[in-house]
C-alpha cells in the first residue's frame, strides 16, 4: 500500500491545506481549523511513507539519495515546523507563507533528477562508510542552512505584510495574528545569521569530501556546473551575513528584503541547475547523478 | 422558586446615584450581608456592586418569606443612609425566569456599557465569592451563579462578542503598539500634554510594561502630577525636540489649535536620533502631528484618533453582531436553568404522586387477584398491566399541567393544590 504513495497525494493535501489558510484570512472557523490540520498531518505522513520508501528503493537516507529527495526531505521538515507551530498557536498566521514555499519546493522535486547519486560513494580504494557518513554531514548541514534561509524568506514575508498593516493602519481578521515588528525583525536576523554558517559548513564538509576521493580510484571534478552554481549562492549567502552582521541594527524592512532575495536566489539557482542536469541535451554533472560521467571523472591513473 | 433581582445600574441611573448606592470595599459588604442576614434571614442573597450596577439578587423558597422591593430598597436606605425617593423610581426589579436571564446578560457584558468587556465577570465572580464567604449563598443562588460564570464561558467561545479592542487607548496600545514592539520596559514613552487621554493611554502602556515615562506639558506642573502618577519624569516644553528624538513611543493630547508638531521639525528630529522604529500616537483633535510625518520614514508609525476610532467603530460593529448569538445562547441557558430548577422543585411531589396512586393499584390488584384464583397466570398478567395503563393515564392529565407551568418557573400554586388535593405530605 505505502508503494502507491506518490508526490502527489501529499501535494495535493497541501495544496487544499492552502487554500483553507486563505479562507481563515477572510472567515474564522473552527471546522476550518479541523480541515487544515487534518489534511496537514494526512500529507506530512504520506510524505514520510514517500521518503521511506524511497529509502528502501535507493538503499540510501532520502537527503542523500538525490536532489529530488533532498528537496523532499526539505518540504517534509518545513511542514513539521507548519503543524507543531499551528497546533500550539491557532492563531498565528503562518500557513500562508510557508505553505506556498512547501508547495515549490515540491514542484521543484517533480521537476529534478530522482535518480540515486551513487557516484561520491563508489570507490573501491575508498571507505564506503566513511563518504556515505561524511555525505550526510554534508546534505544536513546544507538542508538545514537552505531551510534557515527559507525560514528568513518566511518571517520577511511577514514583515512586509505586517509592516504595510500597520502603515496603512488595517486590522488583521478576528482570530489572526502575526508576530510584533520588532520580533519578526530579530528572527529574521537571526535566522540569517545562522543559515550562512550552517551552508559554509555544508560546503566545506563537501570540499572535504571531494580531496577525499581525489585519493581513490574515482575522482571527481570541482569543475561541476552543480558545485559552481552552489559556489556562487555560497558568495551570494556570504555578502548577505556580512551586510548583516556589520549592520546590527538594519532597517527591518530592508533585512526582509535581503533574506526574500537571498531565498529566491538560492531557490532558483538550485532548482535551475538540477532541471538543466536532468534532460540528456543539458548540463553534465556528476553532482547531479544523471551525468556522462566519462567527461568529469577524472581518472588519476591515466 | 423565588427567584429576583432588584438593579440600580448606568440604563437608569447616574453615576452619582450609583456612587451613592455602591458598596465599595470587601467590609461594606460583609457589613451589608450582616444586615440582609439579620432583615431576611431566611433568605439567600448576593450583591453585585460595581462602577455600572448595584444589584441584590435574592431567592427564597417561600414565597411569603420573600422580601418586597420595598423592603429591600428600605435596607439600601439605611445602610447608604439615603432617602428612599432618591431612587426608588430608578431602581428595577426582575422575577423568576427574567431575573435569570438578566444575570446571564450582566455575566456575558450584554448589559455592559462596553460590549463584550472582559471585567465583568470577575466581578461577578468576585460578589459570588463574597456572598459565599458570608455564608449568604444557598440552594437556589449557588447553582444559579455557577451557570451564570458558565454560561459567560460559553457565550466567549462560541461568540466573537469579546474579540476586538473597543475604546481608543485599548486600541492603540494593543492593536497597533504591541505589534510593532514585543515589550514596553524597554521603551522610551514621551507624553505630550496631560489630558485624560494621555492618561488613560499611560495606564495601557503601564500595564503592558512600559518604565520610562517622560511627560511634556506646557503647563509643568500638571505635567509633573502625571508624570508622578506614572513613576515617570516631567520635562520642560522647551526640550521638547530632544525627548521625541529619544522616544519610542510619542502619546499626544495637547488639543492645540494648530499642529505641534510638522514634518519638517519632526524630519530634522529623525536625522539626529537612531531611527528606531516610532509609535506616534495623536490624540489631539486638531491633530499635534502633520499627517506628512508618516511618510518621513517607514519606521515611523502614527496614528490619529480618527484612525483609531474608525478602529474601534469597526470591532463595536463587528461585536454587535454576535449579540443575536449570545442572546440565543442565554435563552437556552435560561430555560435549562430554569427547567433544572423546576424539576428540583416539583420532582418530589411527582414522586409522591405516583408512588401513593401505584401502592393503591397494587393494594387493590392484590385484593382482586385473591378473589379470582383461577385465573391463569397470563390472565393475572393482562388485569395488572391494565390497571397499571388506568392509573398511568388518570395521572398523565396533572402531572403534564405541572410539567406546563413549570416551564415558566416554579408553580407554587399548582404544587399546593396537589398536595391538598391528593394529601401528599411534605417530606
Amino acid at each position: 500500500m505505502l508503494s502507491n504513495v506518490t508526490v502527489y497525494c501529499f501535494l495535493a493535501s497541501y495544496v487544499i491545506v492552502l487554500i483553507c489558510e486563505l479562507v481563515r484570512w477572510l472567515k474564522r472557523s473552527s471546522l476550518n481549523r479541523v480541515v487544515i490540520l487534518g489534511l496537514g498531518c494526512a500529507g506530512l505522513v504520506a510524505q514520510t511513507a514517500y521518503l521511506w520508501q524511497r529509502g528502501l528503493q535507493t538503499d540510501l537516507p532520502p537527503l542523500m539519495a538525490s536532489s529530488h529527495d533532498w528537496l523532499l526531505v526539505l518540504s517534509w521538515t518545513a511542514i513539521v515546523l507548519y503543524l507543531f507551530v499551528s497546533l500550539i498557536d491557532k492563531s498565528l498566521a503562518v500557513g500562508p507563507f510557508l505553505l506556498p514555499l512547501v508547495i515549490v519546493l515540491i514542484i521543484g522535486a517533480l521537476l529534478v533528477s530522482d535518480q540515486p547519486q551513487t557516484i561520491m560513494f563508489d570507490d573501491p580504494d575508498l571507505s564506503e562508510n566513511v563518504l556515505k557518513r561524511w555525505g550526510m554531514l554534508h546534505a544536513t548541514l546544507l538542508m538545514f542552512g537552505a531551510g534557515g534561509v527559507m525560514a528568513g524568506c518566511i518571517l520577511g514575508l511577514m514583515y512586509l505584510v505586517q509592516h504595510r498593516r500597520l502603515k496603512h493602519k488595517q486590522i488583521l481578521h478576528e482570530g489572526l495574528t502575526l508576530p510584533s515588528l520588532a520580533k519578526l525583525a530579530r528572527w529574521n536576523w537571526w535566522a540569517g545569521a545562522i543559515s550562512f554558517p550552517l551552508l559554509t559548513l555544508g560546503m566545506l564538509v563537501g570540499v572535504g569530501m571531494g580531496w577525499y576521493k581525489q585519493q581513490g580510484s574515482q575522482p571527481v571534478s570541482f569543475a561541476d556546473p552543480v558545485i559552481i552554481g552552489y559556489g556562487v549562492v555560497w558568495i551570494v549567502m556570504l555578502v548577505l551575513f556580512f551586510l548583516l552582521v556589520r549592520t546590527r541594527h538594519p532597517g527591518g524592512r530592508q533585512v526582509a528584503w535581503w533574506t526574500i532575495w537571498a531565498f529566491t536566489f538560492l531557490l532558483v539557482t538550485v532548482l535551475g541547475l538540477q532541471i538543466l542536469t536532468k534532460g540528456v541535451s543539458s548540463l553534465n554533472s556528476w553532482h547531479a547523478g544523471r551525468a556522462d560521467l566519462s567527461s568529469h571523472i577524472v581518472s588519476r591513473l591515466s | 422558586m423565588n427567584l429576583q433581582v432588584l438593579s440600580c445600574n448606568h440604563h437608569t441611573a447616574d453615576l452619582s446615584l450609583r456612587e451613592k448606592l455602591a458598596f465599595s470595599s470587601e467590609s461594606d459588604l460583609q457589613q451589608a450581608y450582616r444586615h440582609l442576614k439579620s432583615a431576611f434571614p431566611s433568605t439567600e442573597v448576593v450583591v453585585l456592586s460595581t462602577c455600572n450596577r448595584v444589584e441584590l439578587y435574592t431567592a427564597q423558597v417561600d414565597e411569603e418569606l420573600c422580601p418586597s422591593r420595598d423592603e429591600i430598597a428600605k435596607f439600601f436606605s439605611e445602610f447608604h443612609d439615603v432617602p428612599v425617593d432618591l431612587f426608588m423610581n430608578e431602581m428595577w426589579q426582575r422575577h423568576g425566569a427574567e431575573a435569570v436571564r438578566h444575570l446571564f446578560q450582566v455575566a456575558c457584558s450584554l448589559d455592559s456599557m462596553v460590549l463584550g468587556e472582559p471585567q465583568i465577570v470577575n466581578q461577578l465572580k468576585e460578589a459570588y465569592r463574597v456572598a459565599q464567604e458570608n455564608a449568604a449563598c444557598g440552594p437556589l443562588t449557588n447553582p444559579l451563579f455557577q451557570q451564570a460564570i458558565r454560561v459567560s464561558a460559553r457565550v466567549r467561545s462560541e461568540t466573537e462578542l469579546a474579540e476586538g479592542r473597543v475604546s481608543i487607548a485599548s486600541v492603540a496600545v494593543g492593536e497597533f503598539g504591541r505589534n510593532i514592539f514585543d515589550r514596553f520596559d524597554d521603551k522610551t514613552v514621551v507624553v505630550i500634554g496631560a489630558g485624560e487621554m494621555a492618561e488613560e493611554t499611560l495606564r495601557y502602556l503601564q500595564s503592558e510594561g512600559a518604565r520610562r515615562i517622560v511627560v511634556i506639558n506646557r503647563g509643568f506642573e500638571r505635567g509633573d502630577k502625571l508624570a508622578k502618577e506614572f513613576h515617570g519624569t516631567a520635562k520642560p516644553w522647551d526640550e521638547l525636540d530632544r525627548w521625541v528624538a529619544q522616544a519610542d513611543v510619542v502619546v499626544s493630547t495637547t488639543g492645540a489649535d494648530v499642529p505641534i508638531m510638522t514634518a519638517a521639525r519632526m524630519k530634522a528630529i529623525r536625522a539626529k536620533s537612531a531611527q528606531n522604529p516610532l509609535l506616534i500616537l495623536d490624540l489631539g483633535a486638531p491633530r499635534d502631528f502633520e499627517p506628512a510625518i508618516a511618510e518621513i520614514d517607514e519606521d515611523i508609525f502614527l496614528y490619529d484618533i480618527d484612525d483609531l476610532e474608525a478602529t474601534c467603530e469597526r470591532n463595536k460593529a463587528a461585536r454587535s453582531g454576535e449579540v443575536t448569538k449570545a442572546l440565543k445562547i442565554i435563552d437556552e441557558e435560561t430555560e435549562r436553568f430554569m427547567h433544572d430548577v423546576s424539576h428540583r422543585a416539583t420532582g418530589p411531589v411527582i414522586k409522591q404522586l405516583r408512588d401513593q396512586w401505584h401502592d393503591v393499584r397494587a393494594q387493590e390488584v392484590e385484593r382482586l387477584l385473591q378473589k379470582l384464583p383461577h385465573l391463569s397466570p397470563k390472565d393475572r398478567e393482562i388485569i395488572e398491566k391494565s390497571v397499571e395503563q388506568i392509573v398511568n393515564k388518570l395521572l398523565h392529565p396533572p402531572l403534564e399541567a405541572l410539567r406546563e407551568e413549570a416551564r415558566s418557573g416554579t408553580p407554587h400554586g399548582l404544587l399546593d393544590a396537589l398536595r391538598k388535593l391528593f394529601g401528599i405530605s411534605d417530606r
